[in-house]
């Protein structure tokens, strides 16, 4: 591959977020690829809006990104996704769970309330043709458990940006988590890949 | 990550003692000890606050072992007074002390820059750019400290220590030091004065050394040529390499400084010397940027410096690539990154970090509230003097509890200092039960020794939370696996004679609203220790937890359960009040503030 491809993963804490940007720096390690990803841990780890900055190419040395320059956002939940559409490339392609978790101030009186609808129209809106919606908490469920959300969406990601054989992805999944999550995991991966694969009919890379 | 690189590093360096206090961005160091480390004979262990810390590291450095001591930026202010103090005394096992600082700030109080720290202590200090980097740095600082006999300082900022990159590997040096201890009071005792002088004298023929020591291990480099000089060090090298990538016409030197103290002056001399425009790219502080004007001063260079002084970069907030490719363009004149796309906009109601679903925090300081106007006051008037850890998120609406959040152990001080200043309402101090065992029980200490009226809340969820689950001195038995004795908090403040102390579940909200209203009226100093662990952890010790859900029909939308707890699991849509089974834990507490019991737990939960 030439370049680098940025991908920026955008959350509530708690989500997995985290584990899909190491998930995917230990993949791009196994393919022998430079990555560098930046996020800040810490506070706000739980219930908090988090980006996770991922970067994978021949040769990456800065752990984060400016805006306009993601090749991809991955979204885990809608208000954290909408709020991170300044990232995003002209040309870039947003990756989008249908989870929908508004922060607490959305909620109190008086503030407006938002809603699932009026999120995800706002992200149509901003993006048109460039917005993957996905049905990721019911691939998800069906491969085992919700928790693979983060899964479904690394699917849709490979299938489009063919980064890693599914040998790797799979090598990566059981390096970074353990027990029962792994086997989960790897099926929402598939399942995220296949819908991918479907919906827009290309090949994978194979593996 | 860079703390795994650290930890790493001074895995293969041979190190015997690790020791620190949580600090975010700092703390995954010992955590990779404690998840990677398991049988190893290394001391891994946390402390009860940054100098406590060191001072154990320090002791066992003496010995000859090699010791590593971790603290955030703030960490280091805790531990400045016996880190300057060692800077005279020396080391003889290499003792290497991390400090991470958080440009942004992300995690920190401030944007402290620790580099001032090295002038100031007198000590070396080193940083590094990428993970792999880190990992070598760290090892080769052991072998800098046992040369020089002085403790080293390993400077970060957040996007190295949280930066995940390739990293390879290295071989482990089998060390296998026969501790020892030489009494040598010159040397240890600093109540000599004309042997603090002779240490002085000897620390700076040290320092006079530092370069050429360095400089043998290999750092700081330069690559390029030409008289555009770009003089940057730690993360921001990174960012300037990419930013190089769009400069096709002019030649630009990068001098990259990985020594940041004592400054690398033959290096430095040897580079600007060919310059006549120089850049300066950097975290936080111009530090370098003085050091490079002082050297061209020195040397008589023709150099026409540019840095944040001259506000091509910003003195506050967080480098980034996009910055310094801006400062870049600005500085050679070339529209440097191309085009600039066209950014797509949205607007989004905030996240401010909530307290996390059936947080014992949230109860406590609803059942404050409640006990405050029980009492017969208005919360305006009854100050809450707040702490380091995560109840400061009590802040936020709609709980809205704290006033201050300063630092470490401050809340009980500060509050004894308006309680002494003679404001004539009540005065509440709440403080965690880590932050109590760091820096409280001084300042218990004092209250009770001035006999001031105060309203003490200690915060006892059993835990480290906010940075990540790490133990207190109440553990019996740490992350290691090691056998402790457990320190009970309420042995501690009832020895120190405090008028009263009780201890309530917050959960049993009534009980310690009640334990609040009859103490705030009481003379003296007055505690209550609330007690219930995190729920984070308590839950995943649970084989199920109590689910609620909504009655559709009863809910009005009146949004008083999520206006009262400010839960993170409660959201409002199409006229209801929703909750995500993923995140309830069961508390229950929405259920308790519905007017029209709506939310009921499910049946078999």
């Amino acid at each position: 591959m030439s370049g680098v491809v940025n991908i920026l993963i955008a959350s509530v804490g708690g989500q997995g977020g985290l584990t899909l940007s190491r998930i995917i720096a230990e993949a791009s390690v196994i393919q022998g690829l430079s990555v560098r990803t930046g996020e800040t841990l810490g506070m706000a780890q739980r219930f908090g809006s988090v980006l996770s900055f991922v970067r994978v190419g021949e040769r990456v040395l800065s752990p984060i990104f400016g805006r306009g320059e993601a090749d991809y956002l991955l979204g885990l939940e809608l208000v954290e996704t909408l709020r991170a559409v300044g990232y995003l490339r002209n040309s870039g392609l947003a990756i989008a769970a249908d989870e929908y978790k508004p922060p607490v101030s959305s909620s109190l009186r008086p503030a407006p309330a938002w809603s699932k609808d009026s999120v995800a129209r706002a992200l149509r809106e901003v993006l048109g043709d460039r917005l993957h919606f996905i049905p990721a908490r019911r691939l998800a469920v069906k491969a085992g458990s919700h928790r693979a959300i983060n899964a479904v969406l690394l699917g849709v990601l490979n299938a489009s940006a063919q980064l890693f054989t599914h040998r790797v992805v799979e090598e990566a999944i059981s390096r970074v988590l353990h027990g029962k999550a792994v086997e989960i995991s790897v099926k929402a991966y598939y399942e995220g890949f296949n819908l991918y694969k479907e919906s827009v009919g290309e090949g994978c890379r194979g593996g | 990550m860079g703390n795994e690189a650290i930890a790493r590093g001074a895995f293969e360096a041979g190190v015997r003692v690790v020791t620190g206090y949580p600090g975010t961005p700092s703390s995954e160091v010992i955590m990779t000890f404690h998840e990677e480390g398991r049988g190893l004979p290394i001391y891994v262990e946390w402390a009860v606050n940054e100098r406590v810390a060191f001072e154990i590291a320090y002791g066992a450095a003496l010995a000859g072992v090699r010791a590593l001591v971790t603290m955030k930026a703030p960490g280091l202010n805790v531990a400045s007074d016996p880190i300057v103090s060692a800077a005279y005394s020396g080391v003889e096992g290499g003792l290497v002390v991390l400090v991470a600082d958080d440009p942004g700030p992300h995690t920190t109080q401030t944007e402290q820059d620790s580099r001032w720290y090295a002038k100031l202590a007198k000590l070396p200090m080193f940083t590094a750019s990428t993970p792999a980097e880190v990992k070598d740095t760290v090892k080769k600082l052991f072998r800098l400290s046992e040369e020089l006999k002085l403790p080293v300082i390993l400077r970060t900022t957040t996007r190295l220590n949280h930066a995940v990159g390739e990293v390879v590997l290295g071989e482990v040096e089998v060390l296998n030091p026969e501790p020892s201890f030489r009494k040598d009071p010159p040397r240890f005792v600093r109540a000599g004065m004309r042997w603090n002088l002779e240490r002085h004298i000897w620390l700076d023929n040290v320092l006079a050394r530092v370069e050429e020591a360095a400089s043998k291990l290999s750092f700081n480099s330069a690559e390029g040529g030409g008289d555009h000089c770009v003089v940057t060090e730690g993360v921001a090298f990174n960012y300037v390499k990419e930013s190089l990538g769009w400069i096709k016409d002019i030649d630009v030197r990068v001098i990259k400084v990985d020594q940041i103290y004592p400054p690398p002056k033959a290096f430095l001399r040897r580079h600007l010397a060919e310059c006549r425009r120089v850049l300066v790219v950097e975290e936080l502080d111009p530090y370098l940027e003085s050091e490079v004007k002082k050297i061209a001063f020195e040397e008589g260079l023709k150099l026409e410096v540019a840095g944040k002084e001259e506000g091509l970069l910003p003195l506050e907030g967080e480098l980034n690539p996009a910055l310094v490719r801006e400062a870049l363009s600005k500085w050679v004149n070339i529209n440097v990154g191309g085009k600039p796309t066209k950014l797509y906009e949205a607007t989004v109601p905030e996240r401010p970090p909530p307290l996390c679903p059936g947080c014992p925090h949230t109860f406590s300081y609803l059942a404050l509230k409640l006990g405050i106007a029980r009492a017969g006051f208005k919360l305006s008037e009854v100050p809450i003097f707040g702490d380091i850890g995560c109840y400061a998120l009590s802040v936020n609406k709609p709980i809205e509890a704290i006033w201050t959040e300063h630092s470490m152990g401050a809340s009980i001080s500060m509050a004894m200092g308006l309680k002494i200043a003679g404001y004539d309402k009540p005065v509440v101090a709440t403080i965690g039960d880590s932050t109590f065992f760091h820096a409280g029980i001084p300042a218990l200490i004092e209250a009770v020794h001035k006999r001031v009226d105060l309203l003490v809340l200690i915060l006892d969820n059993r835990v480290v939370a906010m940075t990540g689950h790490q133990s207190t001195p109440a553990w019996e038995v740490t992350e290691s696996g090691r056998t402790a004795r457990r320190v009970e908090i309420v042995d501690v403040v009832k020895s120190i004679g405090v008028d009263e102390v009780v201890v309530v579940d917050p959960y049993e909200l009534d009980k310690m609203a009640g334990a609040v209203a009859t103490l705030i009226r009481r003379p003296g100093v007055k505690v209550i220790v609330a007690r219930h662990p995190c729920r984070l952890m308590e839950v995943k010790g649970l084989k199920t937890t109590r689910k609620f859900r909504v009655l559709e029909d009863k809910c009005t939308g009146c949004r008083a359960c999520v206006n009262v707890t400010g839960c993170p699991a409660l959201y409002f849509e199409g006229g209801k009040v929703r909750i995500l089974g993923d995140d309830c834990t069961g508390c229950g507490l929405c259920a308790r503030f519905c007017p029209y019991n709506a939310i009921v737990e499910e049946d078999g939960g």
